[in-house]
């Protein structure tokens, strides 16, 4: 397993974002579904160690990250990719996955082909100088990507990695999720249900700070056959499952 | 884009311009190399001869002969990389040529360097025309199966004259054909 | 690359073989000070952080001794130690403009990565601040030379002690930007609160340069930006959640 989670909450203020989640998650493709403000993003962060949890039990790649040095072998193993990532206008694709590398502790001589690597994967082969003030949005994202697969990640947590991506580039992403998949965790958190049934073994269902729903795709499908509203099964299971969640 | 326009961006700096041109050419030369050498010698020869035209593509004279300037330096690589192999004794390069597939030179020769040559040749003489035109009738009926000049006319049914000019035609094709990869800077 | 498998032997993965190229091609070769600064800091990563910040390249850097020789220069004109009263003020924009949330597009991400954030923090602050002390030193000695007249302090004072509220001032404009998360809020807190410390010196006893040379000061200033660095050191250790 290398993600464990028990009881985890975290409060901002008076706002509980995530109020009491359960998880286990090993290899494979994990997907996080769920409505704005569900705490989907709240959820990641926590996982990424970017922020600590208020209580509860974390465990990430069999290591507790509440301590520095556990924390920081969590890091170099991590791959992260935020909802919102910035660029460095001046910095080049390479460079850019080459900073996120040298920052994630990566041998410097193993650096340059694991960038090239990254970089041809997500399919910027033709644009690994270009500067990042010259690519469109999607592109943007595709870097971000890149970044966050450089070095190999065995924990590799993107929140909505598709934006921009048009149906041609989600095919191929999703081609990509399901080989990182073969050995390492990727948690996936998107809106849109279908990219999620496509890719993901294990499917995770969040409102209002909770999980409602923890399973396959397929018994996702099943719960939405009576009562679910939606053009997809997915998205039928979808509906139902908050439907009676919020019941 | 021709492959003269790719070299001279490769020359400038430009990184897309070289992956267009593995793109290209990469396949081709693979497969020549394959005949020659083991899987895992071809990629570092690949390796090393796109590196090599990345770094020295300004020596480049476009002239419409890029697949043969590329040639050139695979052929080159290929040599570095089987000579830092070492020092070549006889059962070394047996070992080798069992290795590679092919039989040992009779007199010690590196079998590798001898179907390296061999390769060569192929090229050139394709250079003289599809299979069955007059040049290349010629230097299939002369020069592979050895016969005089007198039966080739025959053959070819044309005079002994004609079949003598072709063959200078030939010889001159070949040597220049052979000699294009020593040119430029190499 | 995916039209190369088709005409290639199936044994040689041309992919494998472009990335070998590739990686060569693409690779950046960092520059003689990167390398010895990730030798010092044990950490390629982190003299790529130290130099990359905003606030030390080139562009900022030269306007930084441009501002400083220029009040070196004005201080000759006016009797007015310029460049103790200016580098305060330079340096505490510089902080500002050298780490944080309000200058890292990526901070969301940073704060996930090996190389932790405070380090960066720690690393970059201090050679910001070395660098600035350095700049305003020089300034400072080229203008001493010139600098005569009444009441003016200690030429010792003038020289050196515009360091002690430049720690202040730096601290404070740090603590500002990163609670506020904004570059720009910290430099003008920075520079603001420095303006007010100034005008309320020459208010008291009628120098401007007390600011800089009254010694009783120097304790506050001190406690200030311990205050300030505690408070900057808090305001980074959390991301506020909502992002």
């Amino acid at each position: 397993m290398n993600v464990e989670i028990t009881d985890l909450t975290r409060r901002f203020g008076r706002n509980q974002a995530v109020a009491g989640v359960s998880l286990q998650a090993g290899p494979g493709v994990f997907g996080l579904l769920g409505p704005n403000g569900a705490g989907k993003t709240t959820l990641l962060r926590m996982m990424a160690t970017v922020i600590p949890p208020t209580t509860g039990r974390l465990r990430l790649l069999d290591r507790d990250p509440a301590t520095y040095g556990p924390r920081r072998e969590v890091r170099r193993r991590l791959g992260y990719l935020p909802q919102n990532l910035g660029y460095y206008p001046g910095f080049t694709v390479a460079e850019f996955v080459e900073y996120f590398a040298l920052l994630k502790e990566m041998p410097a001589a193993r650096v340059p082909a694991a960038v090239a690597t990254a970089v041809e994967r997500v399919d910027l082969g033709g644009k690994a100088k270009a500067k990042l003030r010259t690519l469109s949005g999607g592109m943007l994202r595709r870097v971000g990507i890149a970044q966050a697969i450089v070095n190999e990640p065995e924990l590799l947590l993107l929140d909505e990695p598709t934006a921009g991506l048009d149906p041609e580039q989600r095919v191929h992403f999703r081609a990509l999720l399901r080989e990182l998949g073969q050995r390492a965790t990727v948690v996936v958190s998107t809106h849109l249900v279908e990219d999620v049934g496509a890719a993901c073994t294990q499917v995770a269902l969040m409102d209002q700070g909770r999980v409602v729903f923890d399973g396959t795709p397929g018994e996702l499908t099943a719960r939405g056959t009576e009562q679910g509203t939606g053009d997809a099964p997915l998205e039928r299971g979808y509906t139902a499952v908050l439907a009676a969640a919020r019941a | 884009m021709d492959d003269d326009d790719l070299v001279a961006r490769v020359a400038a700096g430009d990184d897309t311009a070289l992956r267009e041109l593995f793109g290209r050419h990469a396949p081709w030369l693979a497969v020549r190399l394959r005949a020659v050498l083991p899987a895992a010698d071809v990629e570092d020869v690949l390796q090393e001869t796109f590196l090599a035209a990345w770094r020295g593509a300004r020596g480049y004279r476009p002239q419409g002969a890029c697949g043969g300037w590329l040639w050139g330096i695979a052929r080159r690589q290929a040599a570095l990389i089987l000579r830092r192999r070492g020092p070549f004794t006889p059962a070394g390069q047996a070992g080798a040529a069992l290795a590679a597939g092919l039989p040992a030179g009779p007199d010690g020769s590196d079998p590798a360097d001898i179907a390296l040559a061999r390769a060569d040749l192929e090229v050139a003489v394709a250079t003289l025309g599809p299979e069955g035109s007059p040049d290349r009738e010629v230097w299939r009926l002369m020069y592979e199966q050895d016969r005089p000049v007198a039966e080739v006319a025959e053959l070819l049914g044309v005079p002994p004259g004609t079949v003598k000019s072709r063959a200078h035609r030939v010889r001159r094709l070949l040597r220049a054909a052979l000699r294009v990869p020593e040119g430029g800077m190499w | 690359m995916s039209g190369l498998r088709n005409d290639a032997p199936d044994d040689v993965d041309l992919g494998r073989v472009w990335i070998s190229v590739a990686a060569q091609v693409w690779r950046r070769q960092p520059g003689w000070l990167e390398r010895t600064a990730g030798r010092l800091l044990r950490s390629p990563g982190l003299a790529r952080a130290l130099l990359t910040t905003p606030s030390l390249l080139l562009p900022w850097l030269l306007t930084s001794v441009v501002v400083l020789a220029a009040g070196a220069a004005a201080t000759t004109d006016i009797g007015q130690p310029l460049v103790a009263l200016l580098a305060p003020a330079v340096a505490a924009a510089a902080i500002a403009y050298s780490y944080g949330p309000g200058i890292d597009p990526a901070w969301e991400l940073a704060c996930s990565m090996a190389v932790s954030d405070r380090m960066v923090l720690l690393v970059r602050a201090l050679a910001v601040f070395a660098v600035n002390a350095v700049l305003g030193l020089a300034a400072s000695a080229v203008s001493a030379v010139s600098v005569s007249g009444p009441a003016n302090g200690t030429a010792a004072a003038v020289t050196f002690g515009w360091l002690i509220p430049m720690t202040a001032v730096c601290a404070f404009a740090l603590a500002v930007a990163t609670v506020a998360r904004s570059a720009n809020a910290g430099a003008a807190a920075g520079v603001a609160a420095w303006l007010i410390i100034v005008l309320s010196g020459r208010v008291a006893s009628g120098h401007f340069a007390s600011a800089v040379t009254d010694t009783v000061l120097f304790l506050p200033y001190l406690a200030i930006g311990a205050g300030c660095v505690t408070v900057a050191l808090c305001a980074t250790r959390i991301p506020r959640g909502t992002l």
